[in-house]
């Protein structure tokens, strides 16, 4: 339901993201990771329609983004950039309230459609006790949670992530990737999320996308990433993948100078 | 939040703006009772009904009401105007003389006296000559144009918010600078009309003025509830606010229009009344608190009462040599900011 071939995004004289490729089912979670400036955020932002390529297209379903509008985009695809900034003022349901912007348009006002949404994306997310709460007195891991729900709210098929559980302790980095996941599961969202965390990606992801100075050097499954040996080559670091159990996603191991000095 | 304490917020919140807009309407009353001149209540009753002395009749509907209403008008355009300039920019300082239109206004009204006047009959000193009238327009165009090449250096590269805002200031402080050599170099015979205009005054404003203001108010304010959700997008960084759905370029470009619009028309009626811009939209936020639907009704209602009762002080104060009103504004203004300051810090 999203796709996207050939995409290249330059800034100035720079290629940010040269000639890269996706596909999206219903329901799946692609992970997309890569060193710092490896053209993550750009990816995304390409997807989202935010910059226009200069070359290649983005299309969701069969129509390019390049030729829909905002508010239709943002129907079918909410987009959650990193580290975003509210007003300072807002409470939390009224940045969740903006979420059904692209519904209500310019003059319709609110139905019970809209409110069940917003309170169907605060419950999601464990908020419906903080609605009335300004965004200022939350802490890190609630402001998260709460631009989140406002992306929820949009009920979109399609959520792109640009790294949702930077800055978060590991407790709020699990309860994300438990609702990305009920939301993919449950729900047929499609989901392209950044993220940092190796052990994390390949756990959570049915696909994965490895990105290295915007070009894309893989696009599988977990396991067949963990045989590449890309891993160590992109990210210059030397660690070896390990089974902890025999359902569960390659665990990568990373060997740290110090035990090293420890073992020779 | 429970239905029953949502509907007694917003009944909560109906009387507060209408709290305002009975405030707005004393002010005006008061601002036609009160003046240089003494008039008994009676006699300002009879000259409203149409009765009365002509000479109460001349005071109160030729001088006074206009006046008033004039004031109250500008005192929208300028509120309004800062608040959507306040919101798209992003910047709390933004108001219509930071961001060149005022400067603009002042160039083409200094311009035009000193050309016109040269054109018309050189060496002339005689204040007759001076074509009072013409001002509203030439001021609104200058405004206008100003506020359109601003538009067109940020529009070129990136509509970036601090890229116009400083583009604003640039350009105004070369508008301005323009200006005061003008006046300085040419402006000798002028000047008196010149000072009055560029401290903002509504010395003498008749109803020709208020019909040059209405149509503006009319418009920009029957186009804002296009812009209200809009406006709660803009306060979000662009790629948020897209994200949610906004065409971010041309409704930033509709509420520049419109502040434009009414602060040109505004400053080429009464010239820069300073600080409304300002703090009238500060203090609307401050007494709306999070109830973000009142802050535009407010902001209308206190720049009326502002101005109005501003423009009341500097008459009463000054007698017959009447204090301008941008000087009320000005004075008043800063202690009011200075105090908005430290409750939300």
């Amino acid at each position: 339901m999203l796709s996207c071939s050939g995409l290249s995004v330059s800034y100035g004289r720079r290629k940010a993201l040269s000639d890269f490729s996706l596909s999206l089912a219903p329901g799946e979670i692609r992970a997309l990771i890569g060193p710092n400036g490896s053209g993550k955020s750009t990816a995304l932002q390409a997807l989202a329609g935010l910059i226009r390529p200069a070359a290649g297209s983005a299309a969701i379903g069969d129509r390019a983004v390049a030729s829909m509008s905002r508010r239709e985009i943002a129907r079918h695809l909410a987009f959650l950039p990193q580290q975003p900034v509210a007003p300072d003022e807002m409470t939390v349901e009224q940045l969740v309230r903006q979420g059904r912007f692209s519904h209500v348009g310019l003059f319709r006002s609110y139905g019970p459609r809209d409110d069940e949404a917003i309170r169907w994306a605060l419950e999601s997310t464990g908020l419906a006790d903080f609605a009335d709460r300004g965004l200022r007195e939350l802490s890190g891991g609630e402001r998260q949670r709460a631009w989140i729900s406002a992306a929820l709210a949009q009920e979109a098929r399609i959520l792109l992530l640009d790294e949702p559980t930077s800055f978060l302790d590991i407790g709020y980095q699990i309860e994300v990737l438990d609702l990305v996941y009920r939301l993919s599961r449950e729900r047929g969202v499609g989901i392209v999320m950044a993220i940092h965390d190796l052990n994390q990606a390949m756990s959570i992801c049915d696909r994965i996308s490895l990105l290295e100075k915007g070009r894309l050097v893989f696009d599988g499954q977990a396991q067949a990433l963990a045989e590449s040996g890309l891993i160590e080559k992109v990210f210059r670091v030397e660690g070896r993948f390990v089974q902890l159990s025999p359902e569960s996603a390659p665990h990568f191991d990373v060997h740290l100078s110090r035990w090293r000095a420890v073992t020779a | 939040m429970t239905a029953a304490t949502q509907a007694s917020q917003r009944a909560a919140s109906g009387w507060l703006v209408l709290a305002f807009a009975g405030m707005a309407v004393l002010s005006l009353a008061l601002a036609t009772f009160l003046g240089v001149v003494d008039l008994p209540p009676s006699d300002v009753i009879a000259a409203l009904a149409g009765h009365g002395s002509s000479e109460a009749r001349s005071i109160i509907l030729d001088i006074r009401l206009p006046r008033v209403v004039t004031g109250i008008l500008a005192g929208i355009h300028f509120a309004v105007a800062g608040l959507l300039l306040q919101t798209i920019t992003r910047n709390p300082l933004a108001d219509p003389s930071l961001m060149g239109i005022s400067q603009g206004a002042m160039l083409a009204v200094s311009g035009f006296l000193v050309f016109t006047v040269y054109v018309h009959d050189p060496g002339s000193n005689t204040l007759q000559a001076l074509p009072l009238g013409w001002l509203p327009v030439i001021g609104t165009i200058g405004g206008m144009l100003a506020g359109g090449f601003i538009y067109a250096i940020a529009f070129r590269r990136d509509l970036g918010p601090l890229r116009i805002t400083l583009c604003g200031i640039a350009v105004g402080a070369v508008l301005h600078a323009i200006g005061i050599g003008m006046i300085a170099g040419w402006g000798s015979a002028r000047i008196e009309v010149l000072l009055e205009w560029f401290s903002g005054s509504l010395y003498a404003r008749n109803w020709q003025h208020v019909v040059f203001l209405l149509p503006f108010t009319v418009a920009g304010l029957a186009i804002l509830p296009l812009v209200r959700r809009p406006l709660a997008l803009l306060r979000f960084e662009a790629t948020v606010a897209r994200s949610f759905g906004l065409s971010y370029r041309r409704q930033f470009s509709l509420a520049l229009l419109i502040a434009c619009v009414l602060a040109a028309s505004a400053v080429g009626v009464v010239g820069p009344v300073v600080f409304v811009g300002l703090i009238v939209p500060h203090l609307a936020r401050f007494i709306a608190g999070r109830r973000f639907d009142l802050v535009l009704p407010l902001t209308i209602a206190l720049g009326a009462i502002s101005v109005t009762l501003g423009d009341l002080v500097g008459r009463l104060l000054g007698q017959a040599e009447e204090i301008p009103i941008g000087v009320i504004t000005a004075v008043c203004g800063v202690p009011v900011l200075v105090a908005l300051l430290r409750r939300t810090a």
